[in-house]
């Protein structure tokens, strides 16, 4: 036993000590800091002047993040919802003995696996690109002109480009989820249902939907998850200024501290505390949709 | 026999719909793909007159993009970042990951739960102490932080996803190896992780995906171009694109950004599905 105490500790000790370093330490001071105003990331204490809930104070002012916390939560709530739709019909089609539903499953999970830089390039300079882009060259194909001459990276359109190229690879990792779940589910219940004449909607609502509960629930944390975390692609969109359209918190938050380039709507200089104030309030709204989603969706354990 | 008939043309013509989606889909990403590919090898001027490999294969752009553009030294950055801290993942993590799967004692609940709730902490959270400790230790611009910080980040996912690989090993090789006088921590190196190994390879290579296409750190660790892994590197090259105008070795660019993590999705995307749904449903 006493041999198994010496083996436990050494090898709880490296992960442990990680754990303390990158995630525990950080939390902690970055809640300290964004009470404080920081001028730089790299000031130490002695540097920080307390201003109370000031920082705060100074983000719900800033129309720039205003601007920014619309832009995920449009992401979340209308990216979420086609996403979900979209994942939840073609995991239904693959798992309803669909042939060649392995090579599908890989082809649309494919988005997942590229850089989303790289997928944010050929998505950027080839398919919305509006002399020799893909869009363009198809609808001037179809004849429509119209759509054909539409522009995609406009600084107007750029929110919708942005999300529905982010909703194309995202819809593959959904897909892989409740393809998995949804093979959980026993076949006898839908053999069952068929027998008694319910139709691929009812089977669908009665049985697919209940027993799906639990992945749905994790789904929903997981998108809310990056959703939050949203920051490459709006890199990708907007990559020299951060545009109204395309900010995101992050992207906010990471100008506002390494500020390369400071935007003339946000005067105000550099100021660390306000970027962990930035962090400080996206953990707490992380906490928040982890909360109402186990109260929503409750998974009671089941059994089949 | 003509009911049967009947009966498979109705099942195929209720998953017509389907299944033109589903190629539609598939036949997109084919086409957005397969584009890039032959823009990497036309001229610029052919990319913007839509006139693709008129005058040929140009192999060049590549020689163009890994030595002009510098590609080729982001190209080995990433490959030493995502092996080095690849493996340094395996070697904290997997040790922890059988304790707390297999050794009952006070606070492993607690600790279980810390590492997945730290699954959903935003990186803005923690990423400006991060800064601030690398630059009181002046390890700032350093390829060693850079794999710390990946190794750090990454164990607790890993410990999550390995644990269900060793609670399902039977005592008995515990046992056994105690009997025969072997030491716990030479049971674990030379018994158990052996046993963890279909776990241990999964972890493996979703790990690698994930460094390989990482982003947000190595925008803020490591962004001078001797140390820039491959996403940074094509990203601060797009972004130069309006001065260089070299739209042919950025789609080459893109290319060798793409292609290690794609060969590996061809080879194992069973794997890797395996890995994602593992990592994300559990009972």
């Amino acid at each position: 036993m006493k041999r198994n105490r010496t083996m436990m500790i050494t090898f709880l000790t490296p992960a442990l000590f990680s754990f303390g370093l990158v995630f525990i330490y950080p939390i902690l001071r970055t809640l300290a800091m964004s009470f404080f105003y920081v001028r730089t990331v790299t000031d130490g204490w002695g540097k920080w002047e307390f201003v109370a809930l000031a920082n705060y104070q100074k983000l719900f002012a800033s129309s720039m993040f205003i601007q920014s916390l619309k832009n995920i939560l449009n992401i979340w709530l209308w990216g979420g919802l086609v996403v979900f739709a979209v994942a939840l019909i073609f995991s239904i089609l693959l798992t309803s003995g669909f042939k060649g539903k392995s090579f599908y499953r890989a082809a649309i999970y494919l988005p997942n696996v590229v850089s989303a830089v790289a997928m944010a390039t050929m998505w950027i300079q080839y398919a919305f690109n509006s002399k020799y882009g893909l869009f363009h060259t198809l609808f001037s194909f179809l004849g429509m002109e119209r759509l054909a001459s539409f522009q995609w990276t406009s600084p107007d359109n750029q929110f919708l480009a942005m999300t529905l190229a982010y909703c194309f690879g995202m819809v593959g990792y959904y897909v892989l989820i409740f393809m998995a779940g949804i093979e959980k589910i026993p076949v006898d219940y839908y053999e069952a249902a068929t027998l008694e004449g319910a139709n691929l909607l009812k089977k669908f609502i009665h049985i697919t939907l209940p027993l799906l509960r639990g992945v749905l629930r994790s789904s929903v944390v997981m998108w809310s998850v990056t959703s939050i975390g949203f920051f490459i692609w709006s890199m990708m969109f907007s990559p020299l200024d951060p545009d109204v359209g395309t900010i995101t918190p992050m992207v906010y938050m990471y100008n506002l501290v390494f500020g390369r380039n400071l935007t003339p709507t946000d005067p105000q200089l550099l100021n660390a505390g306000a970027g962990a104030a930035v962090g400080v309030l996206l953990t707490g709204l992380t906490v928040i949709i982890f909360a109402m989603v186990n109260l929503l969706i409750r998974d009671r354990k089941l059994q089949y | 026999m003509t009911t049967r008939k009947f009966s498979i043309n109705r099942q195929t013509l209720s998953r017509l719909p389907g299944y033109l989606i589903l190629n539609f889909w598939v036949v997109f990403t084919a086409v957005l793909i397969g584009w890039i590919l032959i823009a990497s090898l036309s001229t610029t001027r052919e990319i913007f007159t839509n006139t693709l490999l008129e005058s040929g294969v140009h192999f060049s752009n590549y020689v163009q993009a890994l030595i002009t553009h510098n590609v080729g030294r982001y190209f080995m950055n990433s490959l030493f970042y995502t092996v080095t801290a690849g493996v340094g993942i395996i070697v904290i993590a997997a040790p922890c990951a059988y304790v707390l799967a297999r050794f009952p004692f006070p606070g492993n609940r607690l600790i279980q739960n810390m590492f997945v709730g730290s699954l959903g902490v935003p990186q803005i959270m923690i990423i400006l102490p991060l800064f601030y400790l690398s630059s009181l230790l002046r390890l700032t611009n350093s390829r060693g932080l850079l794999v710390l910080l990946y190794v750090c980040l990454n164990v607790p996912f890993t410990v999550f996803f390995l644990m269900s690989f060793f609670s399902t090993l039977s005592t008995s090789f515990e046992e056994a190896a105690a009997m025969d006088g072997c030491s716990p921590v030479r049971t674990f190196w030379t018994i158990m992780f052996p046993l963890a190994q279909p776990g241990i390879i999964t972890v493996g290579i979703f790990n690698f995906i994930v460094l390989w296409n990482e982003f947000f750190i190595a925008l803020i660790f490591a962004n001078t171009s001797d140390l820039r892994p491959l996403a940074v590197g094509l990203y601060t090259m797009v972004q130069s694109m309006r001065y260089i105008g070299d739209w042919a070795g950025m789609f080459s660019a893109v290319v060798i950004v793409f292609v290690p993590t794609f060969l590996l999705y061809i080879f194992l995307s069973e794997k890797i599905i395996a890995g994602v749904t593992g990592g994300a449903i559990k009972e």
